[in-house]
């Protein structure tokens, strides 16, 4: 039978390989061979996948690998989440972002980016696609029991329903629960500043870093 | 292959969900055409000098297009084209198009590489967010620049009687009637009338409404369309290409390839862009743009973006009769040094490879009125200046250029600047002092630099 560490060298691999069968394979084995969970996560995806992330922003690797990356982690955390249910426990995330374009908006790049480097560090992201109506974000966000909703515009003529759903959580009484990020190209932190919403992001990468460094204020 | 044919398809080609068409057709092809036509990107060339690459980018991205189609992202639907119909279209393909009325009467014309002939011009707002108070002013100035050929996008109105503009909505129908009769009132205080107005009013199906004879944007106008991120088109794009080519209008059709995105690097993506401008003549595109995105920067004038702007531009330029423009946007802000050395850079990386010049604008986030009609003069004496070197004598005073702003290229280290209502005195339609002794000021620098300004 494997060694810990080889089984964590086969999860790096996974990732660094973008092979979601692989990272499958690898969780299963960690299972088996009776790896405690959260420690298979940290010595096996969560590193390789920080790793990915870093070389994303320094442009070694580009959005398709990012993807992939994602997903195989994705795939194999699956497995493990599934052993630690069986047990009765749970894989604790860093926090379940319900991110998508507004309404009216077709542009998909920009919060497909997002989302992946949010995956890539520990985020939970539940993809909604693009043109997303405003009440569809929050009954998403109250179905999952989202922390953070991430709105994309990237038009100057869709920014307007980026101040909707922030509008719409305030009269159900609901923008204390839910940490609302916006970005996309025309959005600055003066419009967030007068919609009411918890934060701007400039880009993906800072994205991740405002929402790990107000981590206190999501997870209330 | 006409209209007709590819909105049939958009109906009845094969169903897929967008990611697997961005993953799966474009993101595996573009990795497998590279590697089969080598086109590879040194990590330092910022003009390209390799007839032999442009050729090969054309060949590949020929070959993307055929492998991808274009994926229409309501019906789910991939539009696919044969190699024939590819093949007829670049043959039917217009390299002169007509635009304008009268006096102002003009025609945007394909280039070549190293074409002495100097550029067309689209200059004006593009875009930037304009208020409505300053709307005809800023485009009347504009437009009272005689080297720009067309008023560019004269402008989005963001908002109307203080209220924010939902696109589809009654506000926006009118803000789309007001944008035709502002724009064309300004080029007619302009003293040009019959000026080109290439048109992108709101972004909705509505924006047909600023359409008239009389006092809005004519027959004679090009209108704007724009496809999506990668070899994409949406339904909107598709309905007024249908009703814009019916009516009469040149079709100005964008496309934005995002290096860092499914194309990787610039090199791949100068596949996806060489695929796009095909694509655009597929899907009806008489005048074709190119805007290159970036994954980290939001302008065009990164070293990334400006060697795939000259590469895709060699390579449509040296294998097609493409009528080819591409457009500059900035990290700095007019009322900046900054704002002029970036569109330059552009601007003498993609006319000698053959493009014809659209802008300049800095990047989104974007203040009201943040454009400088003087700059864009300088914008197009550049342009005109460029067609006068070859690739080779532009690439060192590009290298020259881009050292000046590398250091400077996101929205926060980048300058500010001032708008226009800053930059102008509004009561003679006048750059202030200031401005115009930083235009002075540039120029002189250019022509330093070796930049043939007369």
């Amino acid at each position: 039978m494997a060694t810990a560490e080889e089984i964590y060298a086969r999860m790096q691999t996974s990732i660094q390989e973008y092979d979601d069968a692989a990272a499958v394979a690898a969780a299963k084995e960690a299972v088996a061979a009776g790896l405690d969970p959260v420690e298979a996560v940290e010595k096996g995806f969560a590193g390789a996948i920080r790793e990915l992330g870093e070389a994303f922003d320094r442009m070694e690797i580009f959005l398709p690998q990012l993807v992939m990356a994602a997903d195989a982690m994705k795939a194999g955390m699956a497995v493990l989440e599934e052993a630690m249910a069986t047990s009765g426990g749970t894989l604790e995330k860093k926090g379940l972002v319900v991110l998508g374009t507004v309404e009216g908006d077709i542009h998909d790049i920009g919060k497909t980016v997002v989302g992946a480097m949010l995956q890539a560090n520990g985020y939970d992201v539940h993809d909604l696609g693009v043109d997303v109506p405003s009440t569809r974000f929050i009954q998403t966000a109250q179905d999952l029991n989202a922390h953070i909703i991430a709105l994309s515009a990237l038009l100057s003529t869709t920014m307007l329903y980026q101040r909707d759903v922030v509008e719409l959580l305030r009269n159900k009484g609901l923008a204390d629960k839910y940490f609302v990020i916006i970005g996309g190209a025309p959005v600055t932190q003066q419009w967030a500043d007068e919609i009411g919403a918890d934060a701007y992001a400039l880009h993906a990468v800072q994205a991740v870093s405002v929402l790990n460094e107000r981590q206190a204020e999501w997870k209330r | 292959m006409n209209l007709k044919e590819v909105v049939k398809r958009a109906e009845t080609g094969p169903l897929m969900e967008a990611n697997d068409f961005l993953m799966k057709r474009v993101a595996t092809s573009v990795i497998k055409l590279q590697k089969e036509y080598s086109i590879k990107w040194d990590g330092k060339t910022l003009v390209n000098l390799d007839d032999d690459l442009a050729d090969r980018c054309w060949a590949a991205g020929k070959e993307l297009l055929l492998q991808t189609g274009v994926y229409s992202m309501n019906s789910r639907r991939v539009i696919e084209f044969s190699s024939e119909e590819v093949e007829q279209a670049l043959r039917f393909a217009p390299s002169r198009i007509p635009v304008g009325q009268g006096k102002e009467a003009t025609t945007v014309y394909h280039r070549q590489v190293e074409d002495p002939r100097p550029p067309f011009v689209f200059g004006g707002p593009f875009n930037a967010d304009v208020h409505e108070s300053m709307f005809v002013k800023l485009n009347e100035a504009f437009a009272q620049e005689r080297l720009i050929d067309c008023l560019l996008f004269p402008g989005y109105l963001k908002e109307l009687d203080g209220l924010m503009i939902r696109p589809g909505s009654g506000l926006s129908s009118r803000a789309a009637v007001l944008y035709g009769q502002w724009a064309r009132e300004a080029v007619r205080r302009a003293g040009r009338p019959g000026m080109a107005i290439c048109g992108h009013a709101v972004m909705a199906l509505n924006e047909i409404a600023c359409t008239s004879e009389e006092w809005g944007l004519r027959q004679s106008d090009p209108r704007a369309m724009v496809l999506i991120s990668e070899l994409q088109v949406d339904d909107v794009t598709m309905s007024r290409t249908v009703y814009y080519q019916d009516y009469g209008c040149p079709i100005y059709m964008a496309f934005t390839p995002l290096v860092g995105g499914y194309g990787g690097g610039p090199d791949g993506t100068a596949i996806i862009a060489a695929a796009s401008f095909i694509a655009a003549i597929m899907m009806g595109g008489e005048i074709v743009h190119i805007g290159p995105q970036h994954i980290k920067y939001k302008q065009q004038t990164n070293n990334h973006s400006l060697f795939l702007g000259s590469l895709a531009n060699q390579a449509v330029a040296r294998n097609s009769h493409i009528i080819a423009t591409t457009s500059h946007t900035t990290a700095g802000r007019p009322g900046s040094d900054q704002y002029p050395y970036e569109f330059s850079a552009l601007a003498l990386a993609v006319v000698p490879s053959g493009s014809n010049l659209t802008g300049p604008r800095p990047a989104e986030p974007l203040g009201f009125n943040d454009v400088s009609p003087l700059m864009a003069r300088l914008f197009a004496e550049v342009g005109q200046a460029a067609a006068r070197l070859t690739c080779e004598q532009a690439a060192p005073i590009v290298e020259a250029l881009y050292q000046k702003y590398k250091d400077r290229l996101t929205f926060e280290e980048a300058p500010q600047g001032q708008p226009f209502e800053a930059l102008y005195d509004l009561d003679t339609l006048t750059p202030t002092q200031e401005h115009q002794a930083l235009y002075e000021e540039v120029k002189a620098e250019l022509v330093r630099l070796g930049v043939p300004l007369t």
